[in-house]
């Protein structure tokens, strides 16, 4: 689904952006229709795909899982709410669009004429609904170990913390000189592979651009990001793609504070166990231990809650942190976290730096800084508009040359050679500079198949 | 169609043992029976799709029992103890049935076999309900910023109440009703949609009221055997999607009220010109503000009215 494409301002609170669809859908929308079969015998990957669709998805979702025979597409159609004044009726093409997404899912197959849901999605996911079944798809509890008792909530969020943000600390401070926490090998391959990190030339790596914008995003979305090249990384190592799957999502429903047994577990899966320990989405004991946690990243999988607590320190300020910033371009944030410093440090020259404040200001070199770290203008929302004018004039300034490919045309014999073969050339279009005193021109590339032939034409022609 | 926070269901239940010994009653004189377990077993699986929908959505249930109201499970509210879990079902759902189930159990142990069922306390319920979305949507300091497993407190958006009625209307409580829908219009913070399923028993003239004024939908339940689908089809989605698509509304609502002084449900009611209070025949004193009428053939100051012009 897509929002509509042009919004008046301050609408906003009004009617809320589409959801945005879940990066996982696209990526499950190309899995063979045999993968995501054996992935719809789940009940708790059932459920877990059920949370990521939009909500107008979900209802539909719902509202056909306890029907047992196919229903006419138009019966639905016609719950459908007709707003006759506006030219293009808005909520039938939602609902169109609702139903294509789950037809490509192969949760709702052949969406033309009848509307039935997938006979092995509706089977498992009525069981999750009733708990019913024997799939035990929803995480084999370990055995109670009274010497050894499970790892506490509040212990599971700081290792969980603490993982993730070596993993950002590690990539906002790569270009800085500073030496922090290495992640572990995998995680490290990983950030290399999805283009975040590259080694220069053997060198350490280096924070990508894409890297950049990574960073900036919500711990939710950088998550997800992560995990899905993981999944394109499994494709490549041969892993078997429904059972990562599903193991993440077993992971989703699984409930935080409690330990499961890794004995049930599927090949690949017992593989991703490593994997999935560096991330921080799991706690064991020891390597080797037959049990696991799941942490607050993993259970909050498939919800838009934040999945960590946002501060590791004890300090008894508040943990949402606050960022003043002045239209005399001057910043104000109010964090002790070294990694939204070293994050502020991207486009803000610091200046001041207290216990839990941090002062800096926006300047021409910062934002130059920024912007050559892949930074783009537009991703600074909600500025005051001096501030927001000023950075996309320090933008346009970086973007004063513009490279094109192309032929640079010389040493004509005449002027009005010269000037025959440019006219000809500003006919199609493809002149891009020229300079009648010396009596070149420069054209783009498409054009250079054109303009040769020309001159082939005149000058033989010429000879002729 | 962001609806990234979730949103609140609070759902009454009115379990009056008698009326559902009567739902229960076998087909000649019951078309479709639809018996107390059976009916519990389609509610469950309609609270684990509410709950499926969205990590963050919340949900509370209220029994309405004779004589007596109480809250059977509030997801803002800690489990006491650690449940065994099992591998082949989703922890939450779990705690919902059984908890609820468990309760319903333990009251209707309490009830023992009194000579006469007291009328069920649907009000009160309903009043409960509409204090815990009051209390819950209010921010609270002590609810600090750690946010916990299933829900952030500080966040209610789009309450709603589901009245699952089985009695027919007592009249003595159209004027804690009517409160109870003014209390739903006017929230602290956001307004509550009241739905109203009428399962059993004839149409409910104050729960059609209740669902009409706060723009929720009422249905009287004629086919009991497909309870699940009609809960899921006009009851799941919250107002967001209801724009787009619709849930069953009434093409008629019976707006009459009762009386304030036999509690009789009026057809033309007689209005003290004060306090409005209405009355099925002209009074000379009016009961509720003190006030002497003029008598009836004199003035026109107690009026007539027609049942569809009444309080709303």
């Amino acid at each position: 689904m897509a929002s509509s494409s042009i919004r008046a301002p301050g609408t906003a609170d009004a009617t809320p952006p589409t959801a945005l669809v879940h990066p996982l859908i696209p990526f499950l929308q190309q899995q063979s229709q045999n993968t995501l079969t054996r992935l719809y015998q789940l009940p708790s990957s059932c459920l877990s795909i059920y949370r990521l669709l939009a909500p107008l998805e979900r209802q539909l979702v719902m509202s056909l899982l306890w029907l047992e025979s196919a229903i006419p597409a138009a019966t639905m159609a016609a719950w459908v709410v007709r707003d006759g004044k506006q030219l293009r009726p808005p909520h039938e093409w939602l609902y169109d669009g609702a139903l294509d997404t789950l037809a490509r899912l192969h949760i709702l197959p052949n969406a033309a004429a009848k509307l039935a849901l997938n006979p092995t999605f509706k089977t498992s996911f009525r069981q999750a609904i009733t708990g019913s079944g024997t799939s035990g798809s929803f995480g084999v509890p370990a055995e109670v170990d009274e010497k050894r008792p499970p790892l506490t909530v509040e212990g599971l969020d700081g290792y969980a913390l603490e993982r993730w943000e070596t993993i950002l600390h590690y990539m906002v401070s790569s270009g800085t000189g500073q030496s922090p926490t290495k992640p572990s090998t995998g995680v490290l391959y990983l950030l290399q592979r999805s283009g975040l990190m590259v080694s220069l030339r053997g060198g350490p790596l280096q924070i990508t651009s894409e890297g950049f914008q990574f960073l900036l995003h919500s711990p939710h979305d950088q998550l997800w990001a992560l995990l899905l090249q993981y999944l394109h990384l499994a494709e490549t190592r041969q892993m078997d793609l429904v059972e990562v799957l599903s193991f993440l999502f077993m992971l989703s429903t699984m409930q935080l504070g409690r330990e499961y047994s890794a004995d049930h577990l599927g090949v690949s899966q017992k593989a991703m166990l490593e994997d999935l320990r560096d991330y921080g989405l799991i706690w064991q004991r020891k390597p080797s231990s037959h049990r696991f946690s799941p942490t607050r990243l993993s259970t909050t999988l498939t919800s838009s809650s934040p999945p960590l607590p946002t501060t590791t320190t004890n300090s008894s300020g508040p943990a949402e942190g606050f960022i003043v910033l002045e239209t005399n371009y001057r910043i104000y944030a109010y964090t002790d976290n070294p990694l939204q410093t070293a994050v502020l440090n991207l486009f803000v020259s610091l200046k001041y730096r207290f216990p839990n404040l941090v002062v800096g200001s926006i300047t021409r070199d910062s934002v130059k800084k920024a912007l050559n770290n892949g930074i783009s203008a537009d991703q600074n929302p909600l500025l005051p508009v001096t501030v927001q004018d000023q950075i996309r004039l320090w933008e346009l300034e970086r973007n004063r040359l513009k490279s094109a490919d192309g032929y640079l045309y010389t040493s004509f014999t005449s002027q009005a050679d010269y000037e025959l073969v440019l006219n000809y050339a500003r006919e199609l279009g493809v002149v891009l500079w020229e300079s009648p005193a010396k009596r070149c021109f420069f054209g783009t590339q498409e054009g250079h198949a054109n303009i040769r032939g020309f001159i082939e034409r005149r000058t033989t022609g010429g000879m002729a | 169609m962001d609806d990234s926070k979730g949103c609140h269901l609070s759902v009454v239940i009115d379990l009056s043992p008698a009326q559902w010994h009567l739902s229960a009653a076998a087909p000649p004189t019951n078309l479709h029976p639809l018996p107390l377990n059976s009916f519990l077993a389609q509610l469950l699986a309609f609270l684990n799709a509410h709950i499926a929908s969205k990590h963050e959505n919340t949900l509370a249930v209220f029994g309405a029992f004779p004589g007596k109201s109480m809250m059977l499970y509030a997801s803002t509210d800690p489990a006491t103890e650690l449940q065994a879990i099992d591998a082949n079902s989703y922890p939450p759902f779990k705690l919902v049935d059984s908890t609820i189930v468990t309760r319903i159990m333990e009251e209707f142990d309490d009830l023992g076999e009194p000579a006469e069922e007291a009328p069920t306390s649907l009000v009160s319920a309903l009043t409960k309900a509409l204090c815990y979305v009051n209390r819950v949507s209010i921010p609270t300091s002590s609810t600090s910023n750690k946010p916990t497993e299933d829900h952030d407190p500080n966040v209610l958006p789009d309450p709603r109440i589901l009245v699952l009625s089985v009695s027919p209307d007592l009249s003595t409580s159209y004027i804690p009703i009517m409160n109870a829908i003014f209390s739903a219009q006017k929230l602290a913070y956001q307004k509550v949609t009241i739905d109203v399923c009428q399962i059993y028993g004839p149409d409910s003239v104050f729960l059609q009221q209740a669902a009409h004024l706060t723009g929720g939908s009422y249905i009287f339940l004629e086919r009991r055997d497909a309870l699940l689908q009609y809960l899921i089809m006009s009851f799941l989605s919250p107002p967001l999607i209801r724009k787009t698509l619709s849930v069953p509304t009434q093409d008629k609502i019976d707006f009459r009220a009762a009386c304030f002084c036999h509690k009789n449900i009026v057809d033309i009611g007689f209005v003290c010109s004060i306090c409005l209070s209405i009355f099925c025949q002209p009074v000379p004193v009016c009961s509720t503000c003190r006030q002497d009428q003029v008598p009836y053939e004199d003035t026109p100051e107690i009026e007539c009215l027609s049942a569809d012009a009444s309080l709303c």
